[in-house]
């Protein structure tokens, strides 16, 4: 059975699904956590909110880098 | 099949209404398609066959993202529907885990420890579900975002990518939010329901 795509072809596919992707989403839960800051932090909501974008930069950031070890 | 019973719907200004949802519907049934990518996963992995393993977990992911929108196309969220989406999601990706690292193309040791810890938070879970008295109305943001790493590990594993130091990075992460999500479940106060959150009926929260 044949590559849907050449290796070269699929290494670019692969680091734009990973590592574009991954940057879009840390841009989109960075203005989240902005947003999540003016509002009131004794609710609990809230506050699962901002840890949850918090860990949402830290596993967009490990899906830039990972895919860009690849090349580098 | 029973459908699920006690879900309420209310919409701005209108008086609450019992709104039964059956669970076979078409969001359902995109989420119980996730189970067909399992099988050939395993074939291209098992037959080397890289480039088609990633794009088979790629559709996977795309369909979990799917069965949401169908959701909300057909308006047939439900909180069987909700437990569905978490099951498979489980199944899923921690069916891709063990796969890869059967067949060497990721390290073993922090696949057992991610599935430690998933399991951990399945029973943390149940509890919660006890302690709460109904299935959904629990939304863990960094739990989702969590999902999307376990994507990664897959889909850098069968991409031939950096594998290593990125399956040991996860279980810290993880860790931080099984702790985080743990308080929450077992320690902090139950926030009330949320309007749309379909709940148990009475019969069963009682159990």
């Amino acid at each position: 059975m044949t590559n849907p795509m050449s290796d070269y072809a699929f290494a670019v596919f692969i680091t734009i699904i990973t590592g574009g992707v991954s940057f879009v989403w840390f841009c989109l839960d960075l203005r989240n956590l902005v947003l999540a800051r003016t509002l009131d932090g004794s609710d609990p909501s809230v506050r699962d909110r901002r840890f949850g974008y918090s860990m949402g930069l830290v596993i967009a950031t490990i899906g830039v880098v990972g895919s860009a070890k690849f090349w580098l | 099949m029973t459908a699920l019973a006690g879900e309420t719907l209310a919409g701005p200004g209108a008086a609450p209404a019992r709104r039964v949802v059956s669970p076979w519907n078409p969001a359902n049934a995109v989420t119980a398609s996730r189970f067909f990518t399992l099988p050939v996963f395993l074939w291209a992995v098992h037959h080397g066959y890289h480039q088609w393993a990633t794009l088979i977990m790629l559709a996977c992911g795309l369909l979990d993202k799917l069965d949401g929108l169908v959701a909300r196309i057909f308006n047939c969220k439900s909180a069987f529907g909700e437990l569905f989406d978490a099951i498979a999601d489980a199944a899923c990706y921690g069916f891709g885990l063990i796969v890869v690292a059967a067949y060497g193309w990721a390290p073993v040791l922090p696949v057992v420890g991610v599935l430690t810890l998933g399991a951990v938070n399945t029973v943390m879970r149940a509890i919660y579900l006890k302690r709460a008295g109904r299935a959904t109305n629990y939304k863990s943001y960094a739990m989702e975002r969590l999902v999307a790493y376990t994507g990664y590990l897959i889909g850098f594993a069968t991409a031939r990518f950096e594998v290593t130091f990125f399956y040991w990075l996860f279980l810290p992460v993880m860790a931080a939010i099984l702790v985080y999500d743990t308080k929450r479940m077992l320690i902090d106060p139950i926030p009330p329901a949320l309007a749309l959150a379909p709940t148990l009926a009475p019969a069963e929260a009682t159990r």
